[in-house]
């Protein structure tokens, strides 16, 4: 399994940095991606965790309060965190 | 635009919003909180409030919402409106812009905590009034209601904001009920633009009370296809009874365009809800005759609020950078003289008669107003500010003062506007504190027990005037003379006019309190003030009558940038003589000129007799001045020291010409007040007029007055 880690602020700029990063390991395992530092995180990186969910294998997202709260906030916490779900 | 600019549109709009509501709650104190008032008021703070949460300015945006919680059971009638509850909403409303202040120095958010307490307090009063006629222990409203959890009795001193959000607000109250609407929302790529963030919108409708029921994403692409820049989600929320549409546009308003927000249930696009729980509830309130009647109400109210909104804005409006603005008027500037220079070069010639030329400078002068135009500000940006000022002034002296304000209309350049508030402040404070009566005095002398402040704004002969008068005891002119002769600043046996003891309080170090409050008195108030003023090109004139009230009346000049002035020609030297100083020009008749004693002359003009000033003398201009009689000569008014006669050589051109600080250039010089570039590219001076004859006056104190009474 390859682990991505995300950084603390996940707004568009950090969105549009791990999208190539997270497409280029995307492939026969399930991504690992942890997101225990994450503080705050905007609807872009949202997008791009959720597409990694719903991309090949899916992928697998540990999520700090921040991010578990924004996933609460945003009605995504099954489509992101669920683990059936992927 | 990057995020500090749109941030620095908030800020503005800050500043807006606080005018707004401090007015709003002027015209309830003064009897009038009818329903459009009180919501004009809410919908400033809710603004703040708004702007606040969407830039993450939590401290401000905690106690924007504790205030907008009170207005809006104020608006609902659940809290009478009475002079204590909008004593206390003045004083929420000075900490709330001092919470914007600190958000936007980024500096420590002030300690709001012991008014937080109160504005809880007076919103629980009402609750407790309206829903329970019972009486209630007010720190518990919530003991009827015990079924829900989140609410938590505040703590006295420290707050915790969420407890404290959960606690007040209506949704939670609302949510068992379960009267709930919804509304879609889509943010556009828009959304995403400068620093943008539609999950802290989402954020604060969470805590609005609205429950996310339902997020569409289905476009959400695998990750070869994602464009981070692209939005893909849509959500539904579930918004409680209690909040209206218009609180949940007004925390859109932002991002307006940027985002698609539905309130109509039948517009919704087809989504999958999270939970079949939740598609329960779709259905359910869909088929509710009562919220369908609800959708139906709460649909006419952002209606009604859309065509006030229309009706307000009238005319659109654009926000431009004061910098571009400023090149835009430079740039406006140059174009005047070069087309001075222009009219120069070609005089004389046949081009001159041009009718392009002529049409050229009625043009430029369009555009230039409109340039100006602009630039101007309404004063009220600075009275405004006042009643705060007057409200710290009563809190520190225990006077309690009225403030009347008129032609708070009256525009003028925006630098005036802004470098106005120092001087303004200094005489407000100066006013209450030493012309205002101790109210035990004030009953004495058969005076109202509030003290009066009157500020008052009017355009005249292209100046503009500023009068700040109280009605306090006026100026005790024994005591400054003698304070004045006590530090030297005059001789013991100098024989002033009431007048000019009035001035003498305009002397550096002067200062007649008694006692040094922290208000004023320090002595270094009123010359700051006169230089204030003076640095603006203006003047400040003292009417006092002891006993009655003093005022205090500045003139000051429209815009520091371009006027219209008189040309003229003195010796070897061209001057520039401003036209709202220019009563007329004349040349003396055999017979008008007087001369009195030691080289004065004085003009006899319709059987008044005015002082002739020659200018030679003044400006050191090589050659021998021309004599008065058959000379040229321009009546000047001039502030406090009357009229006056300029004598010159000749008047060559009466043109606009743009003020090139001579300050900054090179140093003050007595009796100019700047310089102009004239069309052939010579410098010219531009004459300080007001201080001029006051100097030639002054020069000659013991003569003049003597002759003149002789003459008479």
């Amino acid at each position: 399994m390859s682990t991505v880690t995300l950084p603390e602020n996940c707004d568009r700029a950090a969105a549009a940095v791990m999208l190539p990063e997270l497409a280029a390991l995307a492939g026969g395992v399930p991504l690992e991606i942890d997101g225990t530092s994450v503080r705050q995180i905007g609807q872009a990186m949202l997008q791009v965790l959720l597409s990694a969910r719903r991309s090949g294998p899916g992928a697998i997202i540990s999520a700090s309060p921040a991010l578990r709260e924004a996933a609460r906030i945003t009605g995504l916490e099954a489509a992101l965190l669920d683990l059936e779900a992927a | 635009m990057t995020p500090e600019d749109i941030q620095n549109i908030f800020f503005a709009e800050c500043e807006e919003s606080l005018a707004a509501a401090e007015a709003g709650l002027s015209s309830c104190r003064a009897g009038a909180a009818d329903g459009d008032t009180v919501n004009a008021i809410f919908r400033a703070v809710h603004s703040i409030k708004g702007g606040a949460g969407a830039f993450g300015h939590m401290p401000l945006q905690g106690f924007t919402h504790i205030f907008e919680t009170l207005l809006s059971e104020v608006r609902e009638g659940q809290v009478a409106m009475s002079p204590a509850l909008v004593d206390l909403m003045l004083r929420a409303l000075d900490v709330l812009s001092d919470h914007v202040s600190a958000a936007r120095d980024d500096t420590p958010a002030p300690d709001d905590s012991a008014l937080t307490a109160e504005l809880i307090a007076a919103q629980q009063g009402g609750d407790a009034a309206a829903a329970a006629p019972a009486p209630v222990a007010p720190a518990a409203p919530a003991a009827d209601r015990p079924s829900i959890d989140m609410q938590v009795a505040p703590d006295e001193g420290d707050f915790d904001l969420d407890a404290l959000l959960n606690d007040i607000s209506p949704a939670a109250a609302a949510e068992a009920d379960g009267l709930r609407w919804k509304i879609y929302i889509r943010p556009h790529p828009g959304a995403l633009n400068n620093g943008g963030e539609p999950v802290l919108l989402l954020r604060e409708l969470t805590e609005l009370g609205g429950e996310c029921l339902a997020c569409d994403i289905s476009d959400v692409p695998t990750l070869d296809a994602l464009d981070p820049l692209e939005t893909y989600l849509g959500w539904t929320f579930s918004m409680p009874e209690a909040v209206s549409r218009d609180d949940v546009a007004d925390i859109f308003d932002f991002i307006d365009e940027d985002c698609q927000v539905l309130f109509d249930e039948a517009d919704f696009p087809q989504i999958a809800a999270i939970t079949p729980l939740a598609a329960d509830e779709v259905v359910a309130s869909g088929a509710d005759p009562a919220s369908a009647g609800q959708v139906v109400s709460a649909n006419a109210a952002p209606g009604a609020a859309g065509a006030a909104n229309a009706a307000a804005a009238g005319g659109q409006s654009i926000r431009i950078d004061l910098a571009k603005l400023d090149r835009l008027i430079d740039g406006v500037g140059e174009l005047v003289i070069a087309q001075a220079m222009l009219a120069q070069r070609v005089q004389g010639t046949e081009a001159s008669h041009c009718e392009e030329l002529g049409m050229l400078e009625t043009l430029l002068r369009e555009v230039q107003e409109s340039a100006m135009s602009f630039r101007a500000q309404p004063i009220a940006a600075v009275f405004n500010r006042v009643p705060r000022l007057l409200r710290e002034l009563a809190a520190t002296t225990g006077k309690h003062v009225r403030l009347t304000i008129a032609g708070e209309t009256t525009e003028l350049d925006k630098t005036v506007v802004e470098r106005l508030g120092e001087p303004l402040t200094h005489l407000i404070r100066n006013a209450v504190d030493h012309g205002i009566e101790q109210v035990v005095d004030r009953l004495e002398a058969g005076k109202p027990v509030e003290g009066t402040l009157s500020l008052s704004a009017e355009h005249r002969s292209g100046r503009i005037v500023i009068r700040i008068a109280d009605d306090g005891r006026g100026i005790d002119r024994y005591r400054v003379l003698n304070k004045a002769i006590e530090k030297g600043l005059v001789s013991a046996d100098a024989q002033l006019t009431d007048e000019e003891i009035d001035n003498l309080i305009f002397a550096p170090g002067f200062s007649t309190a008694e006692q040094v409050s922290n208000i004023s008195g320090r002595g270094v108030g009123m010359d700051v003030v006169r230089q204030n003023v003076k640095e603006l090109g203006g003047r400040i004139t003292i009417e006092s009558t002891p006993g009655v009230g003093t005022a205090f009346v500045m003139t000051l000049p429209l815009t520091l940038a371009i006027s219209d002035g008189m040309i003229v020609q003195v010796g070897d030297q061209t001057l520039v003589i401003p036209l709202a100083h220019v009563v007329e020009s004349l040349r003396p008749q055999p017979g008008e000129v007087q001369g009195l004693g030691a080289g004065c002359q004085m003009l006899n003009i319709r059987g008044r007799f005015i002082p002739i000033l020659e200018l030679h003398g003044a400006v050191g201009s090589a050659g021998a001045p021309p004599k008065a009689e058959g000379g040229v000569v321009i009546v000047v008014e001039s502030e406090g020291s009357g009229r006056a006669a300029l004598l010159v050589d000749s008047i060559t051109d009466q043109r606009q010409f743009v003020i090139k600080s001579l300050d900054t250039h090179y140093r003050t010089v007595d009796g100019v007040a700047g310089a102009t570039i004239l069309g052939d590219g010579g410098v010219a001076l531009i004459l300080d007029v007001d201080g001029l004859v006051a100097a030639a006056i002054a020069k000659r104190p013991a003569t003049a007055p003597v002759a003149m009474r002789e003459a008479a």
